[in-house]
């Protein structure tokens, strides 16, 4: 299709009513130019092509079926932990504008948040407790996914898939935990990262790149929050676009072949 | 704005310069995709998806605002590297693998939360039977759903252990 070709549904009027006539044919032309169907489509065609025509619905197919509706096929695990994540970029973004990752100012900051920033508890609260129920929500889903036998063949990649971002989770999770620089944050920190000190061989050095020194300290924080608002999150998003453009390519939610229930 | 919309859909859309609406269909040699496959119920995803999805976002973020509105998330005294608490514990997504340090480093630390780990990684490839997917509790899969159930339910008792049961010295206690 030769892009000169295509005309605007506003064509019609195209040159007529000079300025006047623009600026009148101005709103339309914009939706037009955004949006290809009316705001709500009516008929089974026109919400097939509003599906498929738009950036963020398009990752569904045009049709669902009512089996993958019902709450009990998926229990919406998989969903609300999406939600949680999105929850806590928007939250975990509002805090980076008062945090400062290190270990004479990062304290100080949390107590800025209790006491001087406005919502600021709220925002700290909403972020740990929608990362404390990311954690547990993904291992549901984990759960569900095993107990319906949904990673057996043809989803087994998507499985492995969603495996990996169970343990990003858990890293995103873990390196979150040290920011607040208190004793809880230290202490745990300091006891979750001896664990991995624990590996044969490489344990000792796993630890020291981990932590960029021998003990919990300031480079240790910086390191933790690098990963945790850069490249984990960044991470986890492509893996989640990985995950959900291969449940349409895998033949959408596991079903069984025939009736039986 | 309606008017748009109410024209045809190929006048809205040209297809191309001859303006043909049209496309050349033929049969092919081979199996079809949907031979024997009963026809599925299904809806339109727009509304009928996406309205339910909408529900369960508003739901997600009213339950945290209320659960961040109610609870205030801890914040203890500054870190202090002299001052270790007793005990010190990991957050409490791995305070089943500190449960298990407890026993053995190793083992508790690295070795089985590692089998575990891999174990994971390859269920999809080590269940090869056929049958199941998509059914909760499958008369076929009671052996791989008892050993999942059976070693998720051991980890989350490890965890419970470690998060309530464990006090001073990582001496068993009554949390109650």
């Amino acid at each position: 299709m030769s892009v000169d070709k295509v005309k605007l549904p506003a064509d019609a009027d195209a040159g007529k009513g000079g300025l006047i006539g623009t600026l009148k044919a101005m709103p339309k032309r914009v939706y037009h130019s955004v949006f290809r169907f009316r705001p709500l489509p009516k008929t089974h065609m026109e919400r097939s092509q509003a599906v498929a025509a738009n950036f963020f619905l398009h990752i569904h197919s045009a049709k669902t079926t009512e089996r993958a509706l019902k709450f009990r096929t998926t229990l919406g695990l998989g969903l609300i932990s999406l939600y949680l994540f999105i929850i806590l970029v928007v939250s975990g973004v509002f805090l980076m504008f008062y945090y400062v990752p290190s270990p004479d100012a990062a304290y100080d900051r949390m107590l800025d948040l209790r006491g001087a920033v406005f919502f600021g508890t709220f925002l700290r609260n909403l972020h740990r407790w929608s990362a404390h129920a990311m954690v547990a929500v993904v291992f549901a889903h984990m759960v569900r996914v095993f107990l319906t036998g949904a990673h057996k063949a043809p989803r087994e990649f998507n499985w492995v898939v969603g495996t990996a971002l169970a343990l990003m989770t858990l890293l995103l999770s873990f390196t979150g935990y040290l920011l607040p620089w208190d004793q809880l944050a230290y202490w745990a920190i300091v006891v979750g990262t001896a664990i991995a000190g624990y590996a044969p061989v490489i344990g000792e050095d796993l630890r020291f790149i981990l932590l960029g020194d021998y003990t919990v300290g300031g480079e240790a924080l910086l390191r933790f929050y690098v990963l945790h608002v850069v490249v984990l999150p960044t991470v986890l998003t492509l893996g989640i676009g990985l995950h959900f453009w291969r449940i349409r390519k895998d033949g959408g939610l596991a079903r069984p072949d025939t009736d039986e229930e | 704005m309606s008017d748009e919309f109410d024209r045809p859909e190929h006048d809205r859309f040209p297809s191309g310069s001859s303006g043909k609406t049209y496309g050349l269909m033929c049969t092919v040699d081979a199996d079809a995709p949907a031979v024997e496959a009963k026809p599925e119920k299904s809806v339109q995803s727009w509304p009928a998806a996406f309205i339910r999805e909408l529900l369960l976002f508003i739901v997600v973020v009213l339950v945290l605002s209320l659960i961040a509105l109610y609870f205030d998330a801890p914040l203890e005294e500054p870190a202090n590297a002299l001052h270790p608490p007793n005990p010190a514990k990991a957050p409490w997504y791995f305070l089943g693998l500190q449960e298990m340090v407890g026993y053995d480093a190793f083992w508790g630390g690295i070795g089985i939360p590692g089998i575990l780990a891999g174990l994971a990684m390859l269920a999809p490839y080590l269940e090869r039977k056929k049958g199941g997917e998509g059914v909760w509790f499958h008369s076929s899969r009671i052996l791989p759903n008892l050993i999942f159930i059976t070693l998720f339910v051991t980890l989350g008792v490890l965890t419970v252990i470690g998060t309530l049961f464990r006090g001073q010295n990582w001496a068993f206690i009554v949390p109650w």
